[in-house]
C-alpha cells in the first residue's frame, strides 16, 4: 500500500483503536437517548468526541493533525457536509474543520466514516493536550531548516490518550514550526516550539511557554533555547507535569499555563521543570534516532520532478496576464525545489464567509490536489487552504481550475485575508457576531488592486474575549462586546502573530457596529496618507505611534 | 444561576432550549409541546415564569429538550426576543437567510 504524501500513515493500533472509541460514543449517545445519563453526565463525554452544542444544531470538530490531509480524507470531509450538514464546513484558525449543523444521532455514523479515512474528533475540546498545529509550508518552504512534521507526529502519539494529561487544569495547545519565520504564532501558545538543526545533524528545539490568548492575552517566554531532540518528549512531559501538578484548578479564568508561568516567573518555572526531569527516568523517554526514523519512515516523500524551462514558462505566463500575476505575488511562497511552488488558496472571497467551504469546493480541492499536488492539502491557521507542491508551469492551470470554483481571489496576506470565528451567528459564547463585520470589510476592500496598494494588513475578529479570532494578534483585530444586548467592537491595533509577537493596543471605547466598518477605513486611508516608502501598516504604525490612528478612527464628521 | 427577571412594559418571557437529538432550537407552546417556531410560543408573566420554566424542567428529559431558560421578548405576533443573541437563536444565522427558520404562522 503507497503512502500518505504529507501526514503519518495509520497502523493497526490507530484502526482499532479508533474503532473502540466509537463503539464507546455510540454506547453513551444511546444511553443519553433512553436517559440513562443526564445531560451534565453526558457533556463532557460528547465533548471529548469533539460534539458541541451551539446555538441552532451540534457542532462537530473534526482534528486534522499538524493539519495535513490527503485528498481522500478531503473528499470524505465534502461528502460528510452534504450528506449530514447543510453542504459546507468551516475550516478553523486551528487547522481544523467544523460542521454546524450536526444531529445527535447521526454523530456515530459520521465518527465511523471518519474513522474509515483515518480521521477522528478526539481531543478538539476538554482539557487535554489539542490537536497540535504546525507549519503549513512544511516540508516545502524554501526558507524551512527543520521539516516540522515528523516532530509534530511524535507529538501526537505522544499525547494523544496520555493517561496523566487527559484532565489537565485547562486545555493546552502545541504548536511547531521548523521556519526561521514564524508562521505558527508559536508565541500565543501553552508550548510554542521552533526547530533549527543542531550542530549534529539532529534538531534541536527552541520552546516557548505560557503565550496565550483569550481574557488574558499573554506572549510566551522562552523556556529553553536548544532542547536536543533525544530530550524533546522528556522535556515536554516535564513542562506539563508541572503545570498539572501546579495550575489553578479553583478558577477556569486562571487555569491556563499561562496564568501560571506568570505568577511564579519563568526561572521558577524552569527551575521546576529541571528538577521534575532530574527524578523521571529519561530513558523512558529517550527519542532515539530509530524512533524517529521509524516515524519517518511512514511518511511518504513527492518525487519532485519538474521540466527545466518550469520556471521560464511560469514567468512567461505572468507577464502575459496581470491577473494571474497578481494572483501568484500574494498567494505563493517560494518552494525549496526550483521547480515547484506552494499555492495557497484563499478561503476569503470578497463579502463571504471566512473560513467556509461548500462540499463542492471542497470535493474539487480534492481532485486538485491529486491533479497538481501530490493529493496532499494543508489547512492553515488563518483559514485558507495550502498546496504544497505544484509544479511552476502547471500553477497557471490550477489557478484557472480555482477559478471555475470561486476559490481564485488573490488576497493573502492582505487586508482582504480576514480571519474571523464563528461569533454569535452560531457561537453559544458569542456577544456580537463576527462574520458580517468580516463580510462588510470583505466587500469595502473588495478591489484586488486596492488590496495590493494597501499591502500586508490583517484584520482578526473574535466574537467575544475567548479570541478564537485572535483579535489581539491582529494588525487590526476586531473584539465584539455586548452593550445593553447591542453589538459594539473594540479595536485594537498593532498586534501581531509572527516573527517580533505582539499584543494589540486597544484604541479606545467600543464603536456601535454599524461605525465600524468606517472606522476602519479611516484608518487605512490615514496609513495610506502617511505611509513613507514601502513601509507597510505596521511600519507606519511603529513610526507614527497610535496616535494619528486613534484620531482617525473616531474623528467624526 | 438564575437571575432576577426584569422586564420592560410590553415584554413578556418565553421559555426555549435545544432538542436533544439535533440540537435545533425550541420554544415553549401553551399545549405543552416545543416548537421550532417562535410564534408558537406561550407568553408568560414574570411572575408565573418560575414555576412554568420548573416544571418544564423537570420535563426536559421526557420531552426531548436540553437546557431549558427563559427569555425576555416583545409580546408582539410573533413576538420577538430581546437580545440579539435570541433573535439569531428564534431566526437561524443572519449569514444565511436560505436556512431561516420560515415564519409560517
Ligand atoms: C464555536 C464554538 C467555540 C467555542 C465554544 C469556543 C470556546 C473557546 C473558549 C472558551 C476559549 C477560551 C479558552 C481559555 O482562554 O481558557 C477559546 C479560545 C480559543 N479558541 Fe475557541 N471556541 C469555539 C470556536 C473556535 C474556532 C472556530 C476556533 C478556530 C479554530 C477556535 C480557536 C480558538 C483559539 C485559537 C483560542 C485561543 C487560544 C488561547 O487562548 O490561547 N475556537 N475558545
Ligand atoms: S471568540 Fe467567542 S464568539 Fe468567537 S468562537 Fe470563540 S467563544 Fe465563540
Amino acid at each position: 500500500m503507497s503512502l500518505p504524501v504529507g501526514h503519518y500513515q495509520y497502523d493497526r493500533i490507530d484502526r482499532d483503536f479508533l474503532q473502540a472509541r466509537i463503539a464507546e460514543f455510540e454506547g453513551q449517545v444511546q444511553r443519553r437517548l433512553d436517559g440513562t445519563l443526564s445531560e451534565d453526565e453526558f457533556k463532557p463525554l460528547r465533548l471529548m468526541n469533539g460534539l458541541y452544542l451551539q446555538l441552532h444544531a451540534y457542532m462537530l470538530r473534526v482534528a486534522i493533525p499538524y493539519g495535513i490531509l490527503d485528498s481522500r480524507q478531503l473528499r470524505r470531509l465534502g461528502e460528510i457536509a452534504r450528506r449530514y450538514d447543510r453542504d459546507y464546513g468551516h475550516f478553523t484558525t486551528r487547522q481544523n474543520i467544523q460542521f454546524n449543523w450536526i444531529r445527535l444521532e447521526d454523530t456515530p455514523a459520521i465518527l465511523r466514516e471518519l474513522a474509515e479515512v483515518d480521521m477522528h474528533a478526539i481531543q478538539t475540546s476538554g482539557n487535554c493536550i489539542r490537536n497540535v498545529t504546525a507549519d503549513e509550508y512544511a516540508g516545502a518552504a524554501a526558507d524551512e531548516l527543520v521539516d516540522p512534521r515528523v516532530h509534530a507526529e511524535i507529538l501526537r502519539q505522544w499525547s494523544t490518550l496520555h493517561p496523566e494529561f487527559t484532565f489537565l487544569p485547562r486545555k493546552f495547545k502545541i504548536a511547531i514550526s521548523g521556519s526561521p519565520n514564524d508562521r505558527v504564532a508559536a508565541r500565543f501558545h501553552d508550548i510554542g516550539i521552533l526547530a533549527r538543526p543542531g550542530e549534529d545533524g539532529a534538531p534541536v528545539f527552541r520552546i516557548f511557554v505560557g503565550g496565550g490568548l483569550g481574557r488574558t492575552p499573554i506572549i510566551g517566554e522562552e523556556l529553553f533555547d536548544s532542547v536536543r531532540e533525544e530530550h524533546l518528549l522528556a522535556t515536554l512531559e516535564a513542562i506539563v507535569r508541572v503545570y498539572n501538578a501546579h495550575g489553578r484548578r479553583d478558577n477556569i479564568y486562571k487555569a491556563r499555563i499561562k496564568i501560571l508561568v506568570q505568577a511564579i516567573g519563568v526561572e521558577a518555572y524552569r527551575e521546576a521543570v529541571e528538577a521534575e526531569l532530574a527524578q523521571m527516568n529519561l530513558e523512558r523517554y529517550r527519542l532515539t534516532p530509530e524512533a524517529v526514523a521509524a516515524i519517518r519512515s511512514r511518511f511518504a516523500v513527492p518525487l519532485l520532478e519538474a521540466p527545466a524551462d518550469a520556471d521560464a514558462v511560469l514567468a512567461e505566463q505572468r507577464r502575459a496576464d496581470p491577473i494571474f500575476d497578481r494572483w501568484v505575488r500574494s498567494n505563493t511562497h517560494v518552494h525549496r525545489d526550483p521547480g515547484h511552488i506552494i499555492a495557497t488558496i484563499s478561503l476569503k472571497p470578497a463579502g463571504g464567509i471566512p473560513g467556509d467551504a461548500t462540499s463542492a469546493q471542497i470535493g474539487r480541492l480534492a481532485d486538485l490536489a491529486d491533479a497538481y499536488s501530490f493529493g496532499e492539502i494543508r489547512i492553515t491557521h488563518l483559514q485558507n487552504v495550502v498546496l504544497g507542491h505544484v509544479r511552476k508551469d502547471r500553477l497557471r492551470d490550477l489557478w484557472l481550475g480555482l477559478a471555475e470554483v470561486g476559490l481564485a481571489e488573490a488576497n493573502i496576506g492582505l487586508i482582504g485575508d480576514i480571519v474571523a470565528c464563528p461569533g454569535l451567528d452560531y457561537c453559544a459564547l458569542a456577544n456580537a457576531r463576527s462574520i458580517p463585520i468580516a463580510q462588510k470589510l470583505g466587500a469595502r476592500f473588495a478591489d484586488t488592486a486596492l488590496q495590493a496598494e494597501i499591502g500586508a494588513l490583517r484584520i482578526n475578529i473574535s466574537g467575544c474575549i475567548n479570541a478564537c479570532g485572535h483579535h489581539h494578534a491582529g494588525h487590526i483585530g476586531l473584539l465584539g462586546v455586548d452593550k445593553r444586548g447591542e453589538e459594539f467592537f473594540q479595536l485594537t491595533v498593532g498586534g501581531r502573530a509572527e516573527n517580533g509577537a505582539a499584543i494589540g493596543t486597544i484604541l479606545g471605547a467600543a464603536l456601535p457596529e454599524d461605525e465600524t466598518v468606517d472606522a476602519i477605513a479611516r484608518l487605512v486611508d490615514c496609513y495610506l496618507g502617511r505611509r513613507e516608502g514601502g513601509e507597510t501598516f505596521l511600519d507606519t504604525l511603529t513610526r507614527l505611534g497610535h496616535e494619528p490612528f486613534r484620531e482617525a478612527a473616531y474623528e467624526t464628521v | 444561576m438564575k437571575r432576577p427577571v426584569r422586564l420592560e412594559p410590553g415584554q413578556k418571557l418565553v421559555l426555549t432550549a435545544n432538542r436533544l437529538l439535533d440540537g435545533r432550537t425550541v420554544w415553549w407552546g401553551a399545549d405543552g409541546t416545543w416548537d421550532l417556531h417562535i410564534g408558537r410560543a406561550s407568553l408568560l408573566d414574570a411572575e408565573d415564569a418560575d414555576a412554568v420554566l420548573a416544571r418544564v424542567v423537570a420535563e426536559a428529559q421526557r420531552d426531548g429538550v436540553v437546557g431549558v431558560y427563559d427569555t425576555a421578548v416583545q409580546a408582539a405576533v410573533p413576538p420577538e426576543p430581546v437580545t440579539v443573541r435570541e433573535k439569531i437563536r428564534a431566526h437561524g444565522p443572519t449569514v444565511h437567510p436560505e436556512f431561516a427558520v420560515e415564519t409560517d404562522q
